[in-house]
């Protein structure tokens, strides 16, 4: 095995047959047809809009509010599920990008979005904002607020990609894109090349310059990815928002939606199109990391220690006010805890495994293992609230009809909810012990690559035990009394 | 634009219906027991019912259901049986710590409807 391997590795695993969802009769040919992203994305529009408009004017308790139960129970939970059976499916139906598309029927930026931005620090620093904003001021509690976070997201997409040229906000900017990216690296499919022969006698490149008018090469009749993700050079899922452009540029048909091995991109270390080589990145592997321990704190904020915590740091602190406290407690899981904890087991992969990496560029390699717990633990926690939840949706709607005078979808059921908590539990197992087996498997193959055949036991052990340290809090956490409080009908 | 006068005049619309469902001429009081009320005790919800000149209400139909905080959970159901003049009682089991939102559905003896909403705060876990 390699032992000195800060030079990126051999890229992609062989190839096997694969599925290809574009291939299967009536859904390929649906998401194939040129409209087929509107398409998708004028029903979340439109219920966007119905969420806002019940979030500003309709009932201030969450469970009757439409933007409230609709945005942190089924969204968040469908989402995950989703992005853990197929892809990043969300970002292909984006009810952001909609308006965004309309307006750049008319307005044509000009701007390149700044290169001292083109890292994920700004869009990781708003995904940690929008965690501590959910604890802070009791999203989950308040239809208000975040009838104005569906706004602020609306208008956020307008304001960036009407001022910056290619899918900018989608890239660098959108938390919930963010979100996606890492955790589709742990999806079963991946928008790719079928056969990298055709590719290799391309001469047009569509899937990235866009299809051109032959007779007017400045005209673009169909863009490329606005990603900067060439086809016969992407590797795996990460920046991609499914948004099948490259399906449509390509004149060959030469890109599908296949399957793959989950996670199988985060034990190789290529140079890929549009992204870079992820060893080299720190912001990414970052945002891994904020990814899996802020899962851990997300689900941290809805049981009965952390009301212990809270009200200990506030005898600590002197203070009655809430964000300092906080703050404290997101800057210990969030930065101190992750240093400590990956710093000791990176200096350990150097001294005790021998790995010749230097400090940080261990930390960046092998902090891509911990996504798959995260995943899972998100999967856990979102799972939970969207099957406890899964009917409440109905009388909801029911409630918001009648208020309009439109009974038709009769009285509302509120003893309608969702499966039992007893059932649950164990499929809240199953997702964190999914997610610790990912880790396990992708620390395994990264300290094979890294470091020689004696010690990569060394070194795996070492990972593998962060892996089972943060994946017995996330059971610990899982099995803890729900306590949600928050400032009803705010 | 047509988005921010849509929010901009609903807003003050639902500002305005807030201030009218203040006026009542119905009060309620209420205790809860245990406190605070714990997961896996029933707990009981008094109220006295009163009109503005402080005579008791009787013969209302009260009907009480328990939110939490959180969209998605289950919520919980009790009738309340009047137990003395003007003074209405309810069995509630909460089934799960946190903050609760009570919404009681009050129906007059002349057939008016009203709806006050009580909040619970910090319903202790089952330590046992």
């Amino acid at each position: 095995m390699l032992d000195q391997s800060s030079e990126p590795t051999s890229p992609t695993p062989p190839v096997v047959p694969t599925f290809d969802l574009l291939r299967v009769p009536v859904l390929g040919r649906l998401l194939r047809w040129r409209h087929a992203r509107t398409a998708l994305q004028i029903p979340l529009l439109l219920l966007s809009a119905l969420m806002v408009l019940h979030g500003l004017f309709g009932p201030t308790l969450a469970p009757k509010n439409l933007a409230t139960t609709l945005t942190w129970v089924h969204f968040r939970g469908a989402l995950v599920l989703l992005l853990l059976v197929a892809g990043n499916f969300f970002c292909l139906a984006c009810p952001f990008m909609l308006p965004r598309a309309i307006a750049r029927r008319f307005i044509k930026p000009k701007r390149n979005w700044p290169r001292w931005l083109r890292r994920k620090w700004l869009s990781l620093g708003l995904f940690v904002l929008v965690l501590f904003a959910y604890e802070l001021f009791d999203l989950w509690a308040s239809p208000w607020w975040t009838a104005w976070l569906i706004v602020a997201y609306f208008a956020g997409a307008l304001a960036v990609d009407s001022l910056f040229k290619h899918a900018s906000f989608c890239k660098f900017v959108c938390p919930i894109g963010q979100f996606n990216f890492v955790a589709s690296t742990l999806s079963p499919l991946e928008v790719k090349v079928r056969d990298m022969d055709v590719c290799t006698g391309c001469r047009t490149k569509d899937c990235i310059r866009g299809r051109r008018d032959p007779a007017e090469q400045l005209v673009v009749l169909q863009r490329g990815c606005e990603l900067a993700l060439f086809q016969p050079r992407k590797v795996g899922n990460m920046d991609c928002t499914f948004c099948l452009d490259c399906v449509q540029a390509c004149p060959h048909d030469n890109v599908g939606i296949l399957s793959r091995t989950p996670a199988s991109e985060l034990t190789v270390d290529p140079l890929r199109s549009g992204v870079g080589i992820f060893s080299h990145r720190k912001d990414l592997a970052a945002l891994v990391l904020v990814f899996t321990f802020g899962a851990l704190l997300n689900a941290f904020g809805m049981v009965s220690p952390v009301y212990a915590l809270q009200s200990w740091l506030a005898r600590l602190l002197g203070t009655g006010y809430e964000a300092p406290r906080l703050g404290l407690i997101f800057v210990v899981f969030l930065v101190a805890e992750p240093v400590l904890l990956l710093g000791l087991a990176g200096w350990l992969t150097r001294t005790w495994g021998g790995s010749r990496r230097g400090l940080l560029p261990t930390i960046t390699r092998y902090a891509y293992a911990l996504a798959p717990l995260g995943f899972g633990i998100w999967l856990a926690h979102y799972g939970f609230h969207f099957l406890t939840g899964l009917y409440t949706f109905i009388p909801v709607m029911q409630s918001a009809a009648a208020s309009t005078g439109w009974a038709f979808l009769g009285e509302p059921q509120w003893q309608l909810s969702g499966l039992p908590k007893a059932a649950i539990y164990p499929v809240e197992l199953g997702f964190l012990g999914l997610g610790l087996l990912g880790s396990l498997l992708v620390s395994y193959r990264l300290a094979e690559e890294d470091t020689t055949t004696t010690r990569s036991k060394r070194v795996f052990a070492l990972w593998a035990g962060l892996c089972v340290l943060l994946w017995v809090a996330a059971l610990w956490l899982m099995s803890q009394p729900m306590e949600m409080r928050g400032t009803i009908g705010g | 634009m047509f988005l921010l006068v849509a929010l901009s005049v609903g807003t003050m619309l639902a500002g305005c219906r807030k201030g009218a469902e203040a006026q009542t001429d119905i009060l309620i009081a209420h205790e809860i027991t245990p406190q605070p009320p714990v997961v896996g005790v029933t707990a009981t919800v008094s109220l006295k019912v009163t009109d503005k000149a402080g005579r008791n209400v009787t013969g209302a139909k009260v009907k009480i259901e328990g939110n939490m905080s959180h969209a998605g959970m289950a919520p919980v159901f009790a009738e309340a049986g009047e137990v003395a003049p003007g003074r209405y009682q309810a069995h509630i089991a909460f089934s799960m710590s946190g903050d609760w939102v009570l919404l009681v559905d009050l129906t007059l003896p002349d057939g008016r409807k009203l709806q006050r909403q009580l909040e619970v705060k910090g319903v202790r876990p089952d330590d046992g």
